[in-house]
């Protein structure tokens, strides 16, 4: 609990750091008008309960914006049903007469009997504190909003009691007497309600009571929280069995049921003033919520502290904290109340303006601001002739002029701004120049010109030195330290070095000695490109510059020196298409052209056609062909199969596998055996018969 | 009996939407988020970004980042589809959550928006860290820009910085222009250099620093010029997405609202581009944008149509992929000019571009390469910004056949006629010899 509290703290503080980083809230504004429109953008109140639609009407009718007619239809409707009804909550019951008090659905002598009673019946019942605001503030929206009626409480003094006895020691109030936890937020509605008991009660009130109502506003106010800058607010420490509330509901709640209870009773209220200040300071410091809650309750209490009996906050506003000395602007305050209105004739003055850093000495004091009428701005336009640049602290006072008004209105003691002064800073005698080391004689100097980039090349080795040096004066002529003042060597692979340039009041040098750097250079030979860099936030002229390069001959590394460290490679560089890749298939084998081929199948084939003019050149003859019958068709069928075997060579060529050609081959084979006998033996024995005869 | 099966019903009721609207294949966008707040007050003061991601249909859940009753999973099943982390004080997380199921969170597939600020603490950084990215270790530092800082009435100390130096990617920042340009207060990260899936978004400009602006320099900052980061993005290789800034109100109402002008220009824009600029990312971070489907690889023959077992080297190939992009709703066809099929075998032997019909078919044809093996069909997309594509399908490839082989070849026709004119000379031979007289 306390780590969380620690952290809304923290965050807290965060988000006003960032507005108020220049302590400058600034008074509700236009900002708020077109904000508001967005975040109660479906305001159509068919979709939404009376409180989110209460909500919206209020606070866009708070900021002056007239969006009644587009969800007035619907959400009246609604309302009516509501009130025409017995038996709607409480809770409803109350919104219900809240919308209608804006938009009128239901007025004059038109009186709901029903609420009435079940609003009066429910005071008598109540048990909790919810209970007691839902049916009083009922009560006193109906009081207010139907002519000629005055609902009767009954025994407001008991009622009085009853609510009174929810209250704790320090301040603050449970929800039910059955309940321990005490809340900051059920405080403001305790004050809320006892405010309409107040004005319900037929007879005054008891004062006594009103008395210890009164201290019990008081210490409530003891456990405000508080930032530095002067802001203050409350805080719900105990979150059970109720949703938690944020800082800003419940300071919001705190300040209804104060502003109600100050109006309601006629003694007055005497809070501390420069808390009530600081809350107005905390609600405005929030910004432009994004949640229409917060947007509601900001705006709301807002208007609470605008318009109420005990005091009114004023708010001083700067609409710049920057201050340029060459544009010779004036210092410009306003101060208005938290919506941005005019308030009575005032004095402010400017008490002290404080150099950051050191606390005792005040550039101006005592210095009475002067004012414009037009535009309503209170502005400084002379400063004295030592104010330099820089940043101050501006520590403003507020005088009311009419001292009537100073029961009404309140201010802050003192508001402390930031103020950051800002000027063009000279920079003179920029020179750059390489030394040798041992005697410090100057190798070569060259005055910079640093309007423009590139325009230095220098060449150093690693016994050299290089210097650089420039004056830097502020527009009154002192020197002036810049915070960011870097000298930057980047080398050919983006190696970088970085270097403070150190100032001091006189002179700017920087002196790099090579021989004591080769180790941090990682022995990188090479070109470097020098950058400079002078910045300041007060400084109108912060410069970028690439003034050149320079050429250095260091050392080779030595095998123990680290390495320089890997850089980045671009990692866009992954992306995209890579290269295509096609492959190169091998090359077939050359062979010579068809044509040749050819020639040389014809110069083959020649010596078949010669064996056959061969032979017939000889005169040769078949006449031994065996003439009976037997042997011719044995001879015949011999012939024939050699044939065959021949031309199943040919298939075999074509188209045959060796497979079905070996299987044709066998049969063939033993075909030609066996005709092969019959023939040769044959012709043997014809041969050996002839050689016999 | 009657009871249980209406409480069944009712369940299964209660179920049903959850399970359809739950992070899926078909329907890459997040639904339901966990916004870890170190403040209830930010769902105020990031209204307009919280907002907008409400419209666009995520179901934000709030949770306070010290809740002791925080879970990301419950009986191993995820919870929440995205994580954003807008905590940057907290040290220790509530519940069950530290760094580890952080990143086991993203390492399931799960998106990831984690906005640091100054003063970050070890638990944000050491995230970070896992991602990639490294904040500055002073943690007093802030990014300083003298040069480029938003001309304001009210900031004296340029640390808010107005950047425009965006990463070039329509798919990350969408198609139209930021023109105005980022307002950033926070702190300078940098990029771990040895991790390659995390790249810069929004740079800073090469005159910015990382420093603590209310005390003297005494030594170099760690971080200068454009090597700082303002917000990196992270794709991981499954996909997951991470979105890290170094600064919180970069997602405020108060800068979306705000106006700019960068220092030293006569551009005055009436609103900043963070609006523009976080709108956009969170689009890509929850996969709304840049996310890609592909269908199977098809490939065949030229000429057939239906897929072989095993290719003949030389054979000509088609081969097609059809890929698709998430719009947000529904799956459109995706159109480049740059996605490559590989044939790959230890390395690629063919690597070719697709073209592609428009309508989300990528095709090409090639030949075999006349190598045989066991080849993988790749597809290996990595475009910046989208989700990766990573497909294979492996095919054998196998010599000619020794029937393949060509039959009659031109050069040979010496050696066939020699052997045809001898047998037909055998032939005539074998009838001379037998049968002269």
């Amino acid at each position: 609990m306390m780590a969380r509290g620690h952290v809304r703290f923290l965050v807290l503080i965060l988000a006003v750091a960032i507005c108020g980083a220049a302590s400058a809230v600034q008074p509700i504004s236009d900002s708020h008008r077109s904000a508001a429109v967005d975040v109660f953008v479906p305001v159509d109140g068919s979709d939404k309960s009376l409180e989110e639609a209460y909500e919206a009407l209020k606070t866009l009718e708070i900021l002056g914006i007239d969006k009644k007619s587009d969800l007035s239809s619907a959400t009246c409707e609604n309302v009516v049903k509501v009130l025409g009804s017995s038996s709607s909550t409480l809770k409803d019951a109350f919104y219900a007469l809240k919308v209608n008090g804006i938009l009128k659905c239901k007025s004059g002598g038109d009186v709901p009997k029903e609420v009435v009673s079940q609003l009066q019946a429910g005071v008598k019942d109540a048990k909790s504190l919810l209970d007691f605001y839902y049916s009083v503030g009922g009560l006193v929206l109906v009081k207010e909003q139907f002519s000629g009626t005055d609902p009767s409480l009954g025994d407001a003094k008991a009622i009085f009691r009853s609510i009174k006895s929810l209250s704790q020691n320090d301040g603050r109030w449970r929800y039910s007497s059955n309940k321990p936890g005490s809340s900051t937020f059920a405080a403001g509605l305790a004050f809320e309600t006892l405010a309409g008991v107040i004005s319900l009660a037929p007879s005054e009130i008891d004062q006594s009571l009103i008395q210890t109502l009164k201290t019990g506003i008081v210490k409530l106010f003891d456990s405000i929280q508080k930032y530095d800058d002067g802001t203050y607010y409350f805080d719900e420490k105990v979150v059970d069995g109720h949703e938690s509330q944020g800082p800003i509901s419940t300071t919001a709640s705190v300040i209804r049921g104060i502003t109600s209870f100050a109006a309601s009773e006629s003694t007055g209220l005497d809070l501390p003033g420069d808390k009530i200040v600081g809350l107005g300071k905390f609600l405005l410091g929030v910004g432009v919520p994004g949640d229409a809650k917060d947007f509601f309750n900001q705006i709301d209490a807002l208007a609470c502290l605008e318009d109420n009996r005990f005091s009114v906050p004023l708010i001083l506003s700067l609409p710049s904290t920057v201050i340029s000395l060459t544009k010779k602007e004036p210092l410009k305050v306003k101060v208005s109340t938290v919506f941005g209105s005019k308030t009575p004739a005032l004095t402010v003055k400017l008490s002290h303006a404080l150099t950051s850093g050191s606390k005792d000495s005040s550039v101006i004091t005592n210095q009475e601001l002067k004012f414009d009428a037009d535009t309503a701005t209170y502005f400084l336009d002379s400063f004295p002739k030592n104010f330099d640049i820089g940043k101050y602290t501006f520590v403003f006072e507020i005088l009311l002029d009419d001292s009537a008004n100073e029961k009404a209105y309140i201010t802050e003691a003192e508001t402390k701004v930031p103020i950051a002064v800002t000027g063009v800073i000279s920079i003179e005698n920029p020179e750059i120049a390489v030394l040798d080391s041992d005697i410090g004689s100057v190798e070569s100097q060259k005055k910079l010109d640093l309007t423009k980039d590139g325009a230095v090349s220098l060449s150093a080795n690693h016994l050299q030195k290089l210097r650089l040096s420039f004056q830097l004066t502020t527009p009154i002529g002192r020197g002036f330290k810049p915070h960011q003042a870097f000298l930057k060597l980047k080398h050919e692979s983006q190696v970088e070095h970085i270097f403070l340039v150190k100032t001091s009041a006189k002179k700017s040098e920087l002196v790099l000695d090579f021989l004591g750097l080769v180790d941090k250079l990682y022995y990188l030979s090479g070109k470097y490109e020098i950058q400079l860099t002078i910045g300041d936030a007060s400084m109108e002229n912060s410069l970028l510059r690439n003034i050149g390069h320079i050429e250095l001959d260091l050392p080779e590394r030595p095998e123990k020196a680290p390495r320089a460290p890997l850089q980045s490679a671009d990692p866009l560089s992954r992306y995209g298409p890579k290269a295509e890749i096609s492959h190169i298939f091998r090359v077939p084998e050359k062979l010579p052209a068809k044509q040749l081929s050819l020639v040389f199948l014809g110069l083959i084939v020649l010596p078949f056609v010669g064996f056959l003019i061969g032979l017939t050149w000889l005169g040769v003859n078949i006449k031994s062909f065996p003439s009976s019958a037997g042997p011719a068709i044995s001879a015949l069928l011999f012939h024939g199969g050699i044939g065959a075997v021949l031309l199943l060579y040919v298939l075999f060529w074509l188209k045959l596998d060796l497979f079905t050609t070996l299987k044709a081959l066998s049969l063939l084979g033993v075909f030609l055996l066996f005709v092969g006998h019959r023939a040769l033996s044959h012709l043997a024995s014809a041969s050996n018969k002839l050689k016999s005869a | 009996m009657m009871n249980i099966s209406r409480s069944l019903a009712l369940i299964s009721l209660f179920i049903l939407p959850l399970l359809s609207f739950s992070f899926s294949v078909d329907n890459p966008t997040d639904r339901r988020v966990l916004v870890l707040l170190d403040d209830l007050s930010l769902k105020s003061s990031h209204s307009i970004f919280f907002n907008n991601l409400k419209s666009r249909g995520f179901d934000l859940d709030f949770k306070l980042a010290e809740d002791s009753k925080l879970a990301l999973q419950r009986y191993g099943q995820y919870l929440y589809d995205g994580l954003i982390i807008f905590a940057p004080s907290t040290e220790r997380l509530g519940g069950s959550l530290d760094s580890k199921s952080i990143a086991d969170f993203v390492d399931s597939g799960r998106d990831l928006i984690l906005s640091a600020d100054t003063s970050a603490s070890d638990l944000i950084r050491g995230i970070a860290t896992e991602c990639g990215v490294d904040f500055d270790e002073d943690s007093s530092a802030m990014v300083i820009d003298h040069s480029s800082f938003s001309v304001s009435d009210v900031d004296g100390d340029h640390t808010l910085v107005a950047a425009d130096d965006l990463v070039k990617s329509d798919v990350i920042l969408g198609k139209t222009k930021i023109e105005a340009p980022v307002l950033f207060r926070g702190v300078a990260h940098s990029l771990n250099p040895n991790n390659n899936l995390v790249l810069k978004v929004l740079s800073a400009s090469p005159s910015a620093y990382s420093a603590n602006p209310s005390s003297k320099l005494s030594s170099p900052p760690q971080l200068t010029g454009s090597a700082i980061s303002l917000v990196s993005v992270m794709q991981a290789r499954n996909n997951a997405r991470v979105v890290i800034s170094g600064s919180l109100q970069l997602f405020s109402d108060r800068l979306f609202r705000s106006g700019v002008q960068k220092a030293g220009s006569p551009n005055k824009y009436e609103k900043s581009g963070n609006q523009q600029f976080v709108t956009e990312l969170s689009k890509w971070v929850f996969h709304e944008r840049g996310h890609l489907k592909a269908g199977s690889l098809v490939h065949h023959r030229v000429g057939e149509t239906d897929e072989p077992a095993i290719y003949r080297i030389k054979d000509d190939l088609e081969f097609s992929v059809e890929i698709f992009e998430w719009s947000g709703k529904s799956w459109e066809p995706y159109v480049a000019d740059d996605v490559q099929v590989q044939f790959y075998m230890m390395s690629p032997y063919v690597l070719k571009t697709l073209s592609t019909d428009k309508k989300g078919l990528f095709h090409t044809s090639f030949k075999v390469p006349d190598v045989y093996g066991v080849f993988q069909f790749k597809v290996e997309y990595e475009k910046l910004g989208y989700t990766t594509l990573s497909l294979s399908k492996q095919i054998p490839v196998r010599p000619y056949r020794h029937n393949e082989y060509e039959r009659f070849i031109p050069t040979a026709y010496p050696y066939y006629g020699a052997c045809f004119t001898t047998m037909a000379g055998f032939f005539v031979f074998s009838f001379v010899y037998l049968y002269h007289k």
